[in-house]
């Protein structure tokens, strides 16, 4: 059996949901939605899975839709939670993870999804805007951060353009400094490699086995910092495969990544066991 | 403001935006592309409002639409755009990046705040997050304040009053009695904030059946009603129908080249029509009850996300 890049990708964000966390992603993020749906199918059976634009509670959606906010998405939920309702638990600190992501990020894990400029009008390019981010990053208990397009060497950068999410330190101070109550970033993923953030800051802790850590700090706008024991991510189980394959019928997740990407396809060894 | 008395408030859409003066704030109910108020937004179209500022969570083809027909002064949203699938909004990017627009794009919790501010009668309630983010740049309305009871210092945001908002639902009465299904996002707020509610629905019922289905917003907060099937379209309005994937992508084609393109999709969808019946009668009952059809099987369903 072979697997595509997009799906090992997809699996590792799943791998950073722990077992019975509240997990949440954004809207318009078919990567964080279908690997929040592989988690709740594999490693995180007991995980509470909250909709990203539906606010459904552990839905049990047959196929997952391009769009974030349709009633395909409610399916199977016994109870959806209102827009309001959501957001307070959020708030007051009862969510424990979501997934961010960004047209650019930072090594303090600072993300930007509201423009790229500047220009004298304001933004060069213009994005689709944040949602709720720029509250739910301050008071989530962690976050875990994903780019598709770390490779074309704009998303992660030395300086946001546009703060609009903001990581372990901004201008204005660190979290503590900040009063948030959330821990910030804990990992990112990206089509090239992993981070964890120690310290506050983006490490290098695993690369894809068909991509050098040269070719990472080559496309790497920050400080390139990588952990003494650098491992090749590890691979996706059948288990994860086929929870994957299930949900995302009509391969959503695909949307995310540039043509050449999906064109990595990797050989599964069937003697790999389940990652949980 | 006072509650809206019981009465038949029954009119068509063009009655209901005639009201709508330029330069008002209007809240959008609704989400991506979910229950937009679609009907309401062409007649804002051909009515040629001018200087709206527009208010709502995250938004696509309402927002673009009336960016588009150049309606538009300011936009306080926390996301315009068609997500992964069809991407950026074209004609808010656009406006935005040549400054023909007030980009004040907003986040939902600190909306959700400002407008309960609003319900509460209070001139502003604090947040705990926006503080670093550069959200704050687009915001000099914010300011800080600090907790008497325990030094944090919060973001302050001001009550946040929307002059009308726009709202659509499958079900509603004679009386403004209205059942959504869920996610109700924001309309549930904007009924209560806004100095004026109207609304579009599906079809109009006895108060018996909306309060069979249960009434998510009451009459005494709403001002107007008009029936409007496929009133959200293009956009879904569940459990009638999905969201026209293929109208929103030939949309998103003609916003994207801009120019002639632009203007003839404005030309043939909103400017063409007299009115909704017509813009039922341009997009075919075939199509429609394609939409409709999502219901029926798994494969009905997943074949209109192809």
């Amino acid at each position: 059996m072979k697997f595509s890049l997009d799906e090992w990708f997809v699996v590792l964000l799943a791998r950073t949901i722990r077992p019975a966390e509240t997990v949440f992603h954004g809207f318009g993020s078919p990567c964080a939605q279908v690997a929040m749906h592989v988690a709740r199918r594999t490693h995180a059976r007991d995980m509470t899975l909250i909709e990203g634009a539906t606010y459904a509670v552990n839905p049990d959606p047959r196929f997952i839709p391009p769009t974030s906010n349709d009633a395909s998405l409610q399916r199977g939920a016994a109870y959806s939670m209102r827009f309001e309702e959501f957001f307070d638990a959020a708030v007051r600190g009862d969510v424990d993870r979501m997934f961010l992501s960004g047209g650019q990020i930072d090594g303090y894990g600072n993300t930007n999804v509201t423009g790229m400029g500047p220009s004298e009008n304001g933004f060069k390019v213009k994005l689709g805007g944040g949602g709720g981010g720029c509250n739910l990053a301050a008071t989530i208990r962690h976050l875990s951060l994903w780019s598709s397009r770390h490779r074309s060497g704009r998303a992660l950068v030395e300086e946001c353009d546009f703060i609009t999410d903001m990581g372990h330190r901004t201008p204005s101070g660190d979290r503590a400094e900040l009063g948030f109550t959330g821990g910030g970033p804990q990992w990112m993923v990206t089509e090239l490699g992993m981070f964890d953030f120690p310290d506050g800051h983006a490490r290098l802790t695993h690369h894809f086995p068909d991509v050098t850590v040269d070719e990472i700090g080559a496309a790497t706008g920050f400080e390139l910092r990588v952990a003494g024991d650098l491992r090749t991510v590890p691979p996706p189980s059948s288990a994860e495969l086929s929870a994957l394959r299930a949900v995302d019928s009509l391969g959503v997740r695909r949307s995310e990544f540039a043509p050449a990407e999906l064109e990595r396809v990797f050989d599964h060894d069937p003697a790999i066991g389940c990652a949980c | 403001m006072g509650l809206q008395p019981l009465r038949d408030k029954v009119v068509d859409v063009a009655t209901a935006i005639a009201g709508v003066p330029d330069g008002a704030m209007i809240a959008l109910g609704g989400g991506l592309s979910a229950r937009l108020p679609m009907a309401f937004v062409r007649e804002l179209i051909r009515q040629r409002k001018r200087d709206l500022h527009l208010v709502g969570s995250a938004h696509s083809i309402d927002v673009d639409l009336l960016v588009a027909a150049e309606a538009v002064r300011r936009c306080e949203e926390s996301y315009v755009g068609f997500e992964q699938d069809l991407g950026l909004a074209p004609a808010y990017r656009r406006a935005a990046e040549t400054g023909t627009i007030e980009v004040a794009e907003s986040c939902c919790v600190t909306i959700l705040a400002q407008l309960r501010a609003t319900e509460l009668g209070l001139p502003f309630l604090p947040v705990r997050g926006v503080r670093g983010s550069d959200i704050v740049r687009l915001h000099p309305e914010y300011a800080e304040v600090t907790c008497p009871f325990t030094g944090e210092v919060l973001v302050a945001v001001p009550a946040l009053k929307p002059d009308v908002a726009l709202l659509h639902a499958p079900l509603g009465d004679r009386y403004g009695n209205l059942h959504l299904q869920q996610p109700y996002v924001l309309d549930e707020r904007f009924a209560s904030s806004s100095a004026r509610v109207v609304a579009t629905v599906e079809r109009l019922v006895s108060t018996a059946d909306v309060a069979a289905n249960g009434v998510t917003i009451p009459a005494h907060l709403v001002a107007a009603v008009a029936e409007v099937p496929f009133g959200a379209h293009p956009t879904s309005c569940y459990p009638e129908y999905a969201y026209d994937r293929e109208h929103l992508s030939t949309y998103v084609k003609a916003a994207q080249s801009g120019g002639e393109d632009l203007a003839g999709y404005l030309k043939t969808y909103v400017y063409g029509v007299a009115d909704e019946q017509e813009y039922r009668e341009l997009i075919g009952s075939k199509r429609l009850t394609e939409l409709a059809r999502w219901a029926q099987s798994t494969a009905d369903w997943k074949g209109l996300f192809r």
